[in-house]
C-alpha cells in the first residue's frame, strides 16, 4: 500500500532521452495506466520504478521513501512481464513460490500460500507442470500468481495481456480489474492498447516521446483531449482530424467541411477533431449539414455501421445506425454534434479553446 | 512421382555412404590402437595385417600399468584436466555472464571481449619460453599446479566466450523477474541464469576437459618426472632411442580414450538445447 511519486525524472540512454522531466503521482491503491505508442517511454518509466533501470536525474519515491539507489529486491514491488518471464526450469508451484523461497518463508507456509494463490487464479491442478506445458493464458496466470503471492507495495504490469488472443484478453482484463479492486494494491500498468487503458484505469497518463501529454480519468481523456496526439490516440475508430483554417470562428477545409460557431477562434493552420459517434447522417438538404461527401466504404460492425466518406484528401469516419444502407460513391450529408467538436493548433498541437 | 521417390532414395544412399566413410576414417585408428594393444609385438607388424588379434594378450597393459608408471601418468592427467576444467568453467561462467549482462561505457564490452579472445591468437609455442622461465623462478617447474595454471590460461578465453554466448541467448527478463521477486544479481545468476545455461556449461566442460587431457606441448616443457607428467608425455616417452614400444603405446593410448568417452556420454544429455523454451512468449 503505497503511493509512487516521480519528481522531475529524466532517463537517458546515451544521447537518446527516453523520459524527460516526468512529474507524476500515482496515488495509494490507484490503478494508473501508462498509455502510449511503442518507444514513448512508458516501459522505461515502469522499469525505473522496479529498479531495473537507473534514473538519470530526478527522484522516485515509493510510499514516501526515495528509492533511486535502492536495489529491486528492497523496493517491495511485483512485476508482471510482457513475456511473463516464467522460470522455465521450475514447476508452476516453484515459479509461484519463488518470491517466498527467496524470502526464506518456512516450507509448509510456502506450500499453503502457493495453494491459496493458485486456487485464486484457477491454476490448482497444474502445479506440477513446467511452463512449457502450459497454454498462453495459463502462463499469464502463473505470472500473475507470482506477483500476488506476497502483497507488495506496488504492482507493475508491462503489457501483460498483449500475448493473449483477443477473447482471452477481454476475459483476463476483467479478472485483472477485479483482482486489483480486491487486493487494493497500487498498480502501474503499461499498455499501448487504448481499450485496455480505458477499461482498467482509474487514471490514464498518455505518454508520447518521453512526455506525459495528458493525465486524467478515462472519461476526461476521451471527452476532453488536451492535445492533438491524445485526440488521435484514444478512441476506436480514432477521432476524425481534418486540416483546415479558422477565421472568426468558422472552420473550412479544402475538402468542403464547414463548421461555424467556434467562438472567435482564428488560425491559419488548424485541425478540427470530431469523434465518429458525434457525426450524424442527415437527410438531404438539411441546414445542419457540415459536409456532403461520397461514400468511400461501409463496414457493419454489428452494433453500428462505420461509414467512411471522402472529403477532399481527408477520410471521415461516421458511426451510423446499424441499419444504415449506402453504396460506394453515394453522396451523403453529415452534421457534427454541436459542442462535440475540438479545435487544435497545427503548430503547437495544443487544443484551442473557444 | 516415381521419379521423385527415386531421387530421394539416391540422396539417402549418398548420405549414408558419406556417413559410413566418415565413420571408418575416424573410428578405424581407434580400432587399430585397440587391436594392437592386445597383440604380440610380432603380430603388430605382420603382413598381411592382422585385423583381429589372433592370440590376444594383456602383456602390454601389464607392461604399461604395472611395470611402468602409466597409472600415475593417468592420475596426473586426471587431476590436471579436472582442475583445469573446474577453474575454467567457474571463472568462464562468471566472466561470460559479466560480459553478457553488465553495462559498459562506449564499446568497452566489445573491447574487453576481443582482448580476452586475442590472448589465444598467438600459437601456444611462443609462450613456452616465458612460461618456463616464470615457473622456474617460482620454483614450480615439474609441478601439477604449474600445468593447471598454464592450461587454465589457455582454456579460460574460450570458456568465457562460450559462456558469454550462452548467457546472451537467455532472455534477460528472467533474471530481472528474479531480482524484482527479491533476488540479488548474484542470486539471479545462481538460481536462474546458471541452471538455464546448463547446456553451455556441459559443452564448455567437455571442451576444456578434452583440450587439457590431450595437451602435449606445454606439458612436455613444464614437466620432468612422473611427479607431474601426463599420459600424452608418458606415451610419447615410449618412443625411445633404441625402440618404439607400439604395444605399450597402444595400450596406454586406448586406455586414455576411455575416460573422455565416458564423460562425454554422461554429459551429453545436458547438451540438449531448448530448455528455455516456454519461458517467454505465449
Amino acid at each position: 500500500m503505497a503511493s509512487v511519486v516521480f519528481q522531475d525524472v529524466v532517463k537517458k540512454f546515451g544521447t537518446f532521452t527516453a523520459v524527460s522531466d516526468l512529474n507524476l503521482e500515482v496515488r495509494d491503491k490507484e490503478f494508473l495506466v501508462l498509455l502510449g505508442p511503442s518507444g514513448c517511454g512508458k516501459t522505461t518509466t515502469m522499469r525505473m520504478v522496479a529498479g531495473l533501470e537507473e534514473v538519470t536525474a530526478g527522484e522516485i519515491f515509493i510510499g514516501g521513501d526515495r528509492v533511486n539507489d535502492v536495489l529491486p529486491k528492497y523496493r517491495d514491488v511485483a512485476m508482471v512481464f510482457q513475456s511473463y518471464a516464467l522460470y522455465p526450469h521450475l514447476s508452476v508451484a516453484d515459479n509461484i513460490g519463488y518470491p517466498l523461497k527467496i524470502r526464506k518463508v518456512p516450507q509448509d507456509k510456502q506450500r499453503q500460500m502457493v495453494m491459496e494463490v493458485a486456487r485464486r487464479v484457477e491454476l490448482d491442478g497444474l502445479l506440477d507442470r513446467l511452463p512449457k506445458q502450459l497454454s498462453g493464458g495459463q502462463r499469464q496466470r502463473v505470472a500473475l500468481a507470482r506477483a500476488i503471492i506476497r502483497t507488495p507495495k506496488v504492482f507493475l504490469m508491462d503489457e501483460p495481456l498483449s500475448n493473449l488472443d483477443a477473447k482471452l484478453r477481454v476475459q483476463m482484463r476483467a479478472e485483472l480489474k477485479h483482482l486489483q479492486h480486491e487486493l487494493q494494491v497500487t498498480t502501474i500498468y503499461v499498455t499501448h492498447d487504448q481499450i485496455e487503458a480505458m477499461t482498467l484505469a482509474h487514471r490514464v497518463a498518455v505518454m508520447n516521446k518521453g512526455v506525459i501529454e495528458q493525465l486524467g480519468t478515462p472519461r476526461q481523456i476521451y471527452n476532453d483531449p488536451r492535445t492533438l496526439f491524445v485526440a488521435g490516440f484514444i478512441g476506436s475508430p480514432p477521432m476524425n482530424l481534418i486540416d483546415g483554417e479558422v477565421k472568426d470562428g468558422v472552420f473550412t477545409s479544402l475538402g468542403g467541411v464547414r463548421v461555424d460557431g467556434l467562438g472567435s477562434a482564428n488560425a491559419a493552420s488548424a485541425v478540427l477533431g470530431v469523434r465518429p459517434e458525434d457525426i450524424h447522417v442527415l437527410p438531404a438538404g438539411s441546414e445542419k449539414t457540415n459536409v456532403m461527401a461520397p461514400i468511400y466504404s461501409v463496414e457493419l460492425t454489428g452494433e453500428s455501421t462505420l461509414v467512411t466518406l471522402r472529403a477532399g484528401a481527408a477520410l471521415l469516419t461516421v458511426r451510423a445506425d446499424k441499419n444504415f444502407v449506402g453504396d460506394f460513391d453515394q453522396m451523403v450529408e453529415i452534421g457534427f454534434a454541436p459542442g462535440r467538436v475540438f479545435l487544435f493548433d497545427r503548430q503547437s498541437q495544443d487544443r484551442v479553446d473557444f | 512421382m516415381a521419379h521423385r521417390r527415386k531421387s530421394i532414395g539416391i540422396q539417402r544412399i549418398a548420405a549414408y555412404a558419406t556417413i559410413a566413410v566418415a565413420l571408418v576414417v575416424t573410428l578405424f585408428p581407434v580400432y587399430w590402437i585397440a587391436a594392437n594393444s592386445f597383440k604380440y609385438d610380432i603380430d603388430i607388424f605382420s603382413i598381411p595385417p592382422q585385423w583381429i588379434p589372433a592370440n590376444p594378450t594383456s602383456k602390454h597393459y601389464h607392461a604399461a600399468f604395472v611395470e611402468r608408471p602409466f597409472l600415475i601418468y593417468a592420475l596426473n592427467s586426471l587431476i590436471i584436466a579436472v582442475s583445469t576444467t573446474l577453474v575454467s568453467v567457474v571463472f568462464g561462467s562468471l566472466a561470460g555472464y559479466a560480459l553478457a549482462r553488465f553495462q559498459y561505457p562506449g564499446r568497452w564490452r566489445y573491447q574487453i571481449s576481443f582482448w580476452i579472445l586475442s590472448t589465444r591468437m598467438m600459437p601456444p609455442i611462443v609462450t613456452i619460453i616465458p612460461l618456463y622461465i616464470a615457473f622456474n623462478h617460482l620454483g614450480m617447474l615439474n609441478t601439477k599446479p604449474a600445468v593447471i595454471i598454464a592450461y587454465t590460461a589457455f582454456n579460460l578465453p574460450f570458456a568465457t566466450w562460450m559462456m558469454k554466448s550462452y548467457f546472451q541467448d537467455l532472455p534477460v527478463e528472467l533474471e530481472e523477474a528474479a531480482m524484482v521477486d527479491g533476488d540479488t544479481r548474484w542470486g539471479a545468476f545462481l538460481h536462474v541464469a546458471l541452471p538455464l545455461a546448463r547446456p553451455g556449461l556441459a559443452a564448455t566442460a567437455i571442451f576444456c576437459l578434452i583440450i587439457s587431457w590431450n595437451e602435449f606441448l606445454l606439458a612436455l616443457i613444464l614437466t620432468l618426472t612422473e611427479r607431474s607428467q601426463t599420459l600424452p608425455i608418458g606415451i610419447a616417452g615410449r618412443v625411445t632411442q633404441y625402440n618404439t614400444y607400439w604395444g605399450e603405446i597402444s595400450a596406454a593410448g586406448f586406455t586414455a580414450c576411455i575416460p573422455i568417452m565416458i564423460f562425454a556420454f554422461v554429459v551429453q544429455k545436458h547438451l540438449v538445447r531448448g530448455i528455455s523454451f516456454g519461458a517467454v512468449k505465449g
